[in-house]
C-alpha cells in the first residue's frame, strides 16, 4: 500500500486529494495545525479515513517528525498562507509558511527520504503582471505581491533541491481553482455568498469579510475590482494533476489551468443568474478591497500538461460556479433553519 | 543654534567588506551614521576598528547597535531610535556555498531580514522619510539568460543564496510601487577588495600565494578554475550605493565593470605580482599548477565545487553609467595588485612572529 502525506490537509485541495489518493487505494496522512483540525474544515468528514499528524509549517521539528512517522512514498505540499491579497498585512508569515516551509521541508527530504516524491504547490500568482500571454512554465515570474513573492521563492527553491541533489520535487504552477469547499474569504464563493442570499433575500449576512464587516451588507456584496480576469477552474480536476506528475519517469514543472479567461463581472453575472436575479443591483464595487498592487491577467497555457501528463479539465465555468452557488444555498438554508 | 540637521545613515552589515567602506564614505560626506552588528563571541569589527568612537567621547558620528536581521523587535528598536534618512541593508549570509548547507538561516537573514527592515519603515510610519537601499546581487542571474546581464535580463538562480536575495529583489519592488519607499536594488557584481573575507575565492587566492611565497603554506586547493566573474573594486561600488539614494526617483541598478576574467586568470595575476610563475598541467579535477621548483602550488578539491555552478557572469553597466554618471575607477591590475600587497604585509607578519617562536593565528575554513 502506497503512503501518501499532504501538508495543508484542512483546505480545499487538501481534502479533494485525500479522497482522490483514498480511492486510488493510499494510506494517507495529512499534516494539520492543532487549531484548524479541531474547527470544522474541508477535510472534516475524512476523519477516520485519514491519520492526522499535527505540525506547523513554521517549525522544522514539525516536518521531519511527521515524515517520520508517516514514511511517505509521496508528499504533496499544500500548506500555505493561500491568500494572496491578504498578504500584505501578512507578509513575514507568508514568507514563513510558503517560503521557507517549503525548504524546511525539501530539506527533511533530502535527510530523511531522498526516494519520496515531492508534489509541490506553485502558483499562477508568480507570473503577476506577465509580460506575455497566456503563460507556460517557460514565461519569467513578475510577482506583485509578498504571497507570489514567497512562492516564486519555493519554486525556485524546488529547481535547486531538484537540480543540485537529484530529488523528484515536481511544481505544479496551479492557476485559480475553486469549489464548493473553498472558504468564505475567497473571492468566488463570495460571490456565490452574495448570490445565495439575494436568492433567500438575506440582505445582512451573517459571515463577515476581511474589513470585518457583513459579506453582504443592507443587500449589497462589497468587492474589489471587477474588471479583474481569471482563468478559474474546478479545484477536484486540479488535485488529480498533482497525482499525475508524482507518477512521471522524471519530475518537473507544470502549468494547470482551463486556458479560458471570465471577468469577475462574468462571474458575478453567472452566479446572479443561477439564482435568477441580477447582480447589477446587488454588487458594489469596494475600493478598500482593491489590492495595493493588482496582479495581471494571467492565462494558462498548459499545453505541456495536456501531452505529457495527458490531463484536461472536466468540470467547465458554469457548472462550477452552479455548484458553489447552490451548495451555498444549502448552507444558508440549514443556518436560517437553526436559527428559527 | 544649529544649521542644517545631518543626515542620519543606518547600515546594516557594517562590520562586512562593503558596510566599512560606506561608513567611510558617508562619514566622509558628514553623515551621522548607525552600524547594526551581531553579537559575536570572538570580535569581529577589524574592518571598522578605525572608524569607532568611544562611547565616552562627544558629538560621536559613528555608532554601533546590537542587533540581528533575524530579530524583527531589534530592527525595529533600532530604526524607530535613530529615525535614519537613509537605510543600506547590507547584512547577509553572503556565502553562495554555505547556502547550500544553511538554506533555512540564509532565508531568515537574507529574505525575511530585508522584509522586516521594510515593514519597520512601513509600521513606523517612515514610508516618506526613509530613502532604502536593498544590496541585490549578479548571482540573481545564475544561469545567464543572455550576455552581458542588464536590468532587463530574467533572473535564474542557482542557490538557496540567489533564491534569497531574488525573493528580497521582488519584495523591495513590491513595496515601492504598492507603499511609494524610496526603496532601490542595486544589483552588484563581484567586488573585492583587501577587506574581503577570508573565504571568498579572490581573498583566498592573494591570502594563500602570499602565504606560499613566504614558506608558510604549501598549495592552494581551489574550486572550479574556469568560473568567469566580472570583477570590480568595493570602494567604488559603496559610492554607487549612495549615489542610487540620490535620484529624483527610486530605481534599480546593474553595477558591473563590464569585463571578465575566469578564476585561474586571476590566480595568474596575483602569482605574476609576487613573482610566481605557474606552469599548468593537467585538466579538469587533476588540473595543477606548478611553481618554477616543481612544486605543485596550485590544485582543484571538488569539495569546493557547488552543487549547482554559475559558470559565467558578466555585467552590463551602461544605465548606471548613463543615469549616475557612475564609473568603476580600478582596473582589475590594480585590484589585484592592492589585494596582493596587503595580504603580502600580513603574511610578512606572520613570518615574523613565526621567527621570534610566537604563534601565529592560522584562519581556516
Amino acid at each position: 500500500m502506497k503512503r501518501a502525506l499532504i501538508t495543508g490537509i484542512t483546505g480545499q485541495d487538501g481534502s479533494f486529494l485525500a479522497e482522490w489518493l483514498l480511492e486510488k487505494g493510499y494510506r494517507v496522512f495529512g499534516l494539520a495545525r492543532r487549531e484548524s483540525w479541531y474547527r470544522p474544515n474541508s477535510a472534516s468528514h475524512l476523519a477516520g479515513r485519514i491519520e492526522v499528524l499535527f505540525g506547523d509549517m513554521s517549525e522544522g521539528v514539525d516536518i521531519a517528525s511527521a515524515i517520520q512517522d508517516a514514511k511517505p512514498d509521496e508528499i504533496y505540499n499544500l500548506a500555505s498562507q493561500s491568500r494572496p491579497g491578504e498578504s500584505w498585512a501578512r507578509a513575514p508569515e507568508t514568507l514563513q509558511v510558503n517560503g521557507l516551509g517549503a525548504i524546511r521541508l525539501f530539506e527533511a527530504v533530502r535527510h530523511n527520504c531522498p526516494a519520496c516524491r515531492v508534489y509541490h504547490a506553485s502558483s499562477s500568482e508568480m507570473f503577476g503582471q506577465a509580460a506575455v500571454s497566456p503563460q507556460n512554465e517557460q514565461t519569467p515570474f513578475n510577482p506583485v505581491n509578498p504571497y507570489a513573492a514567497a512562492k516564486v521563492y519555493a519554486h525556485q527553491m524546488a529547481k535547486i533541491y531538484r537540480e543540485s541533489y537529484g530529488l523528484y520535487i515536481a511544481t505544479g504552477i496551479l492557476f485559480n481553482h475553486e469549489s464548493e469547499r473553498r472558504p468564505l474569504h475567497f473571492l468566488t464563493q463570495k460571490v456565490a455568498y452574495g448570490a445565495a442570499c439575494a436568492a433567500l433575500g438575506i440582505s445582512d449576512s451573517l459571515d463577515i469579510n476581511e474589513m470585518g464587516r457583513p459579506i453582504v451588507q443592507h443587500g449589497k456584496l462589497a468587492l474589489g475590482n471587477l474588471e479583474i480576469a481569471r482563468d478559474w477552474g474546478y479545484a477536484r480536476d486540479f488535485v488529480r494533476a498533482m497525482w499525475l506528475m508524482l507518477q512521471q519517469e522524471s519530475a518537473g514543472d507544470f502549468v494547470i489551468g482551463t486556458g479560458e479567461l471570465h471577468t469577475l463581472r462574468d462571474l458575478c453575472e453567472i452566479a446572479y443568474r443561477c439564482v435568477d436575479k441580477d447582480w447589477r443591483e446587488s454588487v458594489l464595487s469596494d475600493p478598500a478591497l482593491v489590492r495595493p498592487l493588482e496582479s495581471g491577467q494571467t492565462l494558462a497555457d498548459a499545453s505541456k500538461a495536456r501531452k505529457q501528463l495527458e490531463w484536461r479539465p472536466t468540470v467547465s465555468f458554469e457548472e462550477m460556479v452552479k455548484k458553489m452557488v447552490s451548495e451555498q444555498m444549502v448552507r444558508l438554508k440549514n443556518v436560517t433553519n437553526h436559527l428559527n | 543654534m544649529k544649521g542644517k540637521q545631518l543626515k542620519k545613515a543606518l547600515i546594516t552589515g557594517v562590520t562586512g567588506q562593503d558596510g566599512a567602506y560606506l561608513a567611510e564614505l558617508l562619514l566622509e560626506k558628514g553623515y551621522e551614521v548607525h552600524g547594526i552588528k551581531r553579537r559575536t563571541s570572538l570580535f569581529n569589527t577589524d574592518r571598522i576598528d578605525h572608524l569607532y568612537q568611544d562611547p565616552h567621547e562627544t558629538g560621536r558620528r559613528f555608532i554601533l547597535h546590537h542587533g540581528d536581521l533575524t530579530d524583527s523587535s531589534s530592527l525595529i528598536r533600532i530604526i524607530q531610535q535613530v529615525q535614519p534618512d537613509e537605510i543600506y541593508n547590507l547584512a547577509a549570509q553572503s556565502h553562495v556555498a554555505v547556502s547550500f548547507e544553511e538554506p533555512e538561516y540564509t532565508a531568515n537573514s537574507d529574505a525575511l531580514g530585508a522584509l522586516r527592515l521594510l515593514e519597520a519603515i512601513r509600521i513606523l510610519g517612515l514610508e516618506k522619510k526613509t530613502r532604502f537601499y536593498q544590496a541585490s546581487t549578479s548571482e540573481l542571474y545564475g544561469l545567464v539568460q543572455e550576455i552581458p546581464q542588464k536590468e532587463t535580463t530574467p533572473f535564474y538562480p542557482r542557490s538557496p543564496y540567489a533564491v534569497a536575495k531574488l525573493y528580497a529583489y521582488w519584495i523591495t519592488v513590491n513595496y515601492r510601487e504598492a507603499y511609494g519607499i524610496y526603496a532601490c536594488n542595486g544589483i552588484l557584481f563581484n567586488h573585492e577588495s583587501p577587506n574581503r573575507g577570508e573565504t571568498f575565492v579572490t581573498r583566498k587566492i592573494t591570502r594563500a600565494l602570499a602565504r606560499i611565497k613566504l614558506g608558510l603554506q604549501d598549495c592552494l586547493f581551489l574550486g572550479n578554475l574556469d568560473s568567469k566573474r566580472d570583477w570590480g573594486h568595493a570602494k567604488d561600488y559603496v559610492e554607487m550605493q549612495w549615489l542610487m539614494l540620490q535620484q529624483e526617483t527610486p530605481e534599480d541598478f546593474v553595477i558591473a565593470t563590464g569585463v571578465q576574467y575566469s578564476v585561474r586568470d586571476f590566480v595568474n595575476a596575483a602569482a605574476k605580482e609576487l613573482g610566481i610563475s605557474i606552469r599548468w598541467e593537467g585538466l579538469g579535477v587533476d588540473e595543477k599548477g606548478y611553481d618554477a621548483n616543481n612544486n605543485c602550488i596550485i590544485a582543484v578539491d571538488p569539495r569546493y565545487f557547488r552543487p549547482a555552478e554559475v559558470e559565467t557572469l558578466l555585467g552590463d553597466p551602461s544605465k548606471a553609467k548613463q543615469k549616475l554618471g557612475w564609473t568603476p575607477r580600478t582596473t582589475f591590475g590594480e585590484l589585484v595588485t592592492e589585494m596582493v600587497r596587503e595580504d603580502l604585509k600580513a603574511a610578512e607578519r606572520d613570518e615574523l612572529v613565526k621567527k621570534h617562536g610566537y604563534k601565529t593565528m592560522d584562519y581556516r575554513e
